[in-house]
């Protein structure tokens, strides 16, 4: 792990670090994922999923239906004529 | 109930230890037939909700947590929303934007974490029943710390329906109380299938209650503790084995150890995609300058207004599964988990559940806290992770006191048994005798 | 040149992909709900719908359907997605290694996958400063996404392959021709080694049109020896031109995990309890192997509607294919717009009752037109036409009173033969179905020679 790992990581996260930062998280994920290299011990192993039990087909019929009213949804937002401000594209 | 219970009190009591983050006006208090609280990562619709980020300052969700909701529809009051690491990231409730919980049994300690105003709750309001949840340990580690009962039932039992999400495949809602009984009676209200929550849907009903006849010890566990807790251990195995007629055993279990990894790895991955929402857009903290290019906008939000832990484990969730890397580590983690859930298969066909100590040390004071590094802080989780990992039902039961503070035990059982956890949870209660803290109301 | 596309289509649910709101939400922000919106604690939930569709379209392209799906999270950030990921479909997708009988030229089909779509953005504000206003009814819409191999040719063959295969899509999940028009493609084009990426082109025009702008242009820059730079480019609607895109700070990296929310989903056996429906290229190849029919015939047949084929066959059944044949092709299929909105029982009945008259000769050609429109347009009197049938003299006197109406016909007719049909035109109109468009036809020929 080095700085220049930590900086685009941090980019692809839309985190801005400050130098100390940078520093701070570089050593500390650098003891970390040297921790993490036992796993490179582990080779043959090749079963997974991506829940600890089997959650299986479980589907929702076609029907529509909306239980919170829209407004009370968009209460706390930033409107305008009903659209969600965001921020500026280009 | 207690009639003697008031806000006013609950308010005094938490000038002093900092469990709630919020407290309601307690309507309906007297009389009800139970009160409790949620963790602050369970939304609530008369309560702030913040998963003890600043990033979710004053937000408040348009609906209730299926667990919420569904004590409420039972009769229960909710008393608060209790304080805890920013998005359960943590194991001293310290990674908290706001309130930091402290030890009912000594002020200057730790709860433990991330549930950790949810043990102090539990550890100090007489019959309190506090929803909590946990991820890898965060139910277990502050009980033990708090001397309550923790309880983390099977993933899936639960509807993750309005839980604020850390680590998805990993996260469980669960109960702490002081006596198991509280828990045994009231989780049955919270369990079963939600359509709102697909995981937790064509899961098998909870089977019949017995206390396991054969227990576990798997020797990773106990290598290297303190004296103090390995005592204490020891004299609580002694009991369950001469008072209660369990038959104990020693077991292997090699895969414990990348059991931690793995879970970092999954935890994190998970995590840093769960909290790539919070832009400032429409709930929660905002930018002061929607004039911004977004990726200057959402950065600003994030950068100001997420934790120092949170940006750790957004960093290392992120890295965990770029490209290059996410076979070497997201991939092989999956792996790591399905090997680990498959060496508990084959411990519960010799034994009916898995026994250890539940944290290595004490709850630790603050200024301990303050001088681990990450890593070391990562580590101290290493005997609640595997059950948690592979979502395996576990409960911390209170088994002892060092230095005044209390020790626990952590009982694992198979997929959908965890009836018989608490069934020995309750069984325990009745040989235990607990030492109630000073503060108690 | 080698063309691979990126098909996005929009599947025809009531509800969205992952929560219960409508997918026909007007006013902006009016369907929405937790889910959608990606608020923290609220949960994805699969559409059944949605799935069986996807797995309909596998199946149409004979992918391979693993035992197993599920859907990833694809993380990035832009103002349009509530979650700042996507959820959509990575290893594993509904279907891969297909391929589409392109009027005999097999196109692979490297995969068929499911997602969600983002919410759709207003752009407000000078240009360069651009404001966002998100509306989110379009959030969680659920897509389907074909990607071809590069096995396409030339912008025409891109156009005519992406409209056989919105006929057979069309067919095959009840697609509407406005969620057609809202196809949107990705293009892959490459003319010498370097691969050109036209991104997010609606529609099949657009489409040709974005292609045949990047083969010249391409084509050009070999030939001044320039290099064409891999790169990602976009197609300016109204200027009919494709530009770079707007280049990004930094590559994203999606860093692809799975959705943990959702879980898995044993899609082979559910593929295989999907009824098959027959799709319209099939069903054009069985009209010209059952029927004896041209190819351009049958094509015409599915292109105009799956009705226009059923009631032809249940016309060729009871009337035979020739007569049968003959009306749809003709009167019906022009009329088709007007006929299918009034095909009740009664209505087949009696269509099927002139087919019978006119392949038995109670009635001739003209006569069961006639009929014919008089059955779904009311301006058209329903009256019947002149009682006595085929008395010669009543013919000949028609074709005489044309004669007279139209002088210089002989003229006309010397120099080209096809002057006759104005004769035709006349006689057929006066003498009202009492004789067939054959009979006429000779009777005019021969009057016209007969004085030459
Ligand atoms: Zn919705």
């Amino acid at each position: 792990m080095d700085k220049e790992t930590v900086r685009r990581v941090a980019m692809l996260a839309r985190l801005e670090l400050s130098e100390e930062e940078i520093e701070s998280f570089t050593k500390d994920l650098g003891e970390i994922l040297e921790h993490f290299s036992m796993l490179d011990e582990l080779q043959d192993l090749d079963d997974y999923g991506f829940n600890p039990v089997e959650v299986i087909d479980v589907l929702r019929d076609d029907e529509p239906h909306q239980e919170i009213p829209a407004e009370e949804l968009l209460r706390d937002m930033d409107t305008y004529e009903d659209y969600v401000r965001g921020p500026r594209l280009s | 109930m207690s009639s003697a219970l008031s806000i006013s009190k609950i308010r005094e009591l938490n000038e002093e230890y900092g469990m709630f983050y919020s407290i309601g006006d307690g309507k309906g208090l007297d009389g009800s037939r139970f009160h409790f609280s949620a963790k602050d990562n369970l939304t609530t619709k008369d309560h702030p909700t913040t998963a003890g980020s600043k990033i979710l300052s004053n937000y408040r969700p348009p609906f209730d947590a299926a667990a919420v909701e569904r004590l409420r529809e039972a009769g229960g009051v909710l008393l608060g929303k209790t304080s805890m690491d920013e998005f359960g990231f943590g194991t001293f409730s310290v990674n908290s934007a706001f309130e930091v919980p402290r030890n009912p049994y000594d002020r200057d300690r730790s709860c433990g974490g991330s549930s950790g105003g949810a043990a102090c709750a539990a550890a100090l309001i007489d019959g309190h029943l506090a929803l909590g949840v946990s991820t890898g340990g965060s139910i277990s580690c502050p009980a033990a710390f708090c001397g309550v009962f923790g309880f983390t039932p099977t993933y899936g039992r639960v509807s993750r329906y309005g839980l604020l999400d850390y680590g998805n495949s990993l996260d469980k809602i669960g109960m702490l109380a002081a006596d198991c009984a509280t828990i045994a009676e009231l989780f049955p209200l919270i369990a079963g299938a939600d359509e709102r929550d697909p995981t937790s849907c064509g899961h098998p009903p909870m089977g019949e209650c017995r206390i396991p006849a054969s227990i576990g010890i798997p020797s990773e566990s106990i290598k290297g503790l303190p004296p103090g807790i390995r005592k204490s251990f020891d004299e609580a195995v002694t009991k369950l084995k001469d008072d209660m007629g369990i038959e104990v055993r020693t077991l292997e279990m090699p895969m414990f150890r990348y059991a931690q990894p793995a879970y970092y790895i999954i935890a994190t991955s998970e995590a840093s995609t769960n909290l790539a929402r919070y832009g400032g857009m429409r709930y929660g903290a905002r930018g002061k300058d929607l004039g911004l290019h977004f990726d200057r906008y959402f950065t600003s939000v994030r950068s100001e207004n997420f934790g120092a832990e949170a940006k750790r484990r957004i960093l290392l969730g992120t890295f965990t599964r770029m490209v290059g890397l996410r076979d070497r580590y997201y991939l092989r983690a999956l792996q790591v988990r399905q090997a680990v859930i498959e060496e508990y298969r084959r411990a519960f066909k010799d034994v009916d559940a898995v026994l250890t100590p539940t944290m290595p040390f004490i709850a630790p004071r603050f200024n301990e806290v303050a001088g681990m590094s990450a890593l070391e802080i990562y580590l101290a989780d290493h005997l609640t992770i595997p059950p948690n990992l592979s979502g395996m039902p576990h409960l911390n039961i209170p088994c002892g006191y060092v230095e005044g503070m209390p020790v626990g035990m952590q009982l694992v059982a198979d997929h959908w048994d965890e009836g018989c956890l608490l069934q020995a949870g309750m069984e325990w209660g009745k040989l235990f005798e607990r030492i109630r803290p000073e503060a108690m109301i | 040149m080698k063309i691979g596309l990126e098909i996005h289509v929009q599947l025809p649910t009531r509800s969205k992909m992952f929560c219960a709101c409508p997918t026909d939400g007007v006013t902006p922000n009016s369907a929405i709900c937790p889910t959608c919106l990606g608020m923290p604690g609220a949960r994805p939930s699969l559409n059944r719908a949605a799935l069986e569709m996807g797995l309909r379209l596998a199946k149409l392209y004979d992918c391979k359907i693993p035992e197993r799906t599920w859907f990833s999270r694809k993380t990035y950030f832009y103002p349009d997605l509530a979650k700042h990921f996507q959820v959509t479909q990575y290893d594993n997708p509904v279907g891969e290694y297909g391929v589409f009988d392109f009027r005999g030229k097999p196109i692979r089909i490297r995969r068929v996958h499911l997602e969600e779509d983002p919410g759709r953005i207003k752009r407000v504000g000078r240009q360069g400063e651009e404001m966002s206003l998100v509306d989110y009814n379009r959030s969680g819409i659920p897509l389907v996404e074909i990607v071809t191999e590069p096995d396409l040719s030339n912008p025409a063959e891109a156009r005519q392959f992406l409209s056989d295969m919105l006929t057979e899509i069309r067919h095959t999940i009840g697609l509407s021709d406005e969620n057609e028009q809202s196809v949107r493609v990705d293009c892959n084009i490459s003319v010498g080694i370097e691969r050109v990426e036209v991104k997010n082109v609606t529609g099949l025009r657009n489409m040709e049109r974005a292609l045949k702008y990047e083969l010249v242009r391409q084509t050009k820059m070999l030939r001044s020896k320039k290099p064409i730079v891999r790169e990602t480019r976009r197609f300016d609607e109204e200027r009919k031109v494709t530009l770079p895109a707007r280049k990004k700070e930094f590559e994203e990296d999606y860093g692809y995990i799975g959705e943990p929310d959702l879980g898995v989903y044993n899609i082979r056996a559910l593929a295989e309890s999907l009824d098959e429906k027959e799709s319209p290229l099939a069903r054009a190849k069985r009209l010209c192997e059952e029927y004896g029919m041209a190819e351009g015939t049958s094509r015409q047949l599915i292109n105009t509607s799956m009705g226009l084929c059923d009631l032809f066959e249940e016309m060729a059944a009871a009337a035979g294919t020739k007569a049968s044949l003959y009306l749809v092709t003709d009167v019906i299929s022009s009329n088709w717009s007007k006929i299918k909105d009034l095909l009740d029982e009664d209505m087949r009945a009696e269509i099927i009752e002139v087919a019978r008259l006119y392949s038995d000769a109670s009635v001739n050609d003209i006569e069961a037109r006639r009929r014919l429109r008089a059955l779904f347009s009311e301006d058209e009197v329903a009256e019947t036409g002149s009682a006595v049938r085929g008395d010669p003299k009543l013919l000949e006197d028609a074709v005489e009173k044309a004669v007279t109406a139209n002088p210089g016909i002989f003229e006309d007719y010397a120099k080209n033969d096809r002057a006759a049909n104005r004769l035709i035109g006349d006689v057929i109109n006066s003498t009202k179905g009492a004789f067939s468009s054959q009979e006429i036809v000779l009777k005019v020929k021969e009057r016209l020679e007969r004085d030459l």
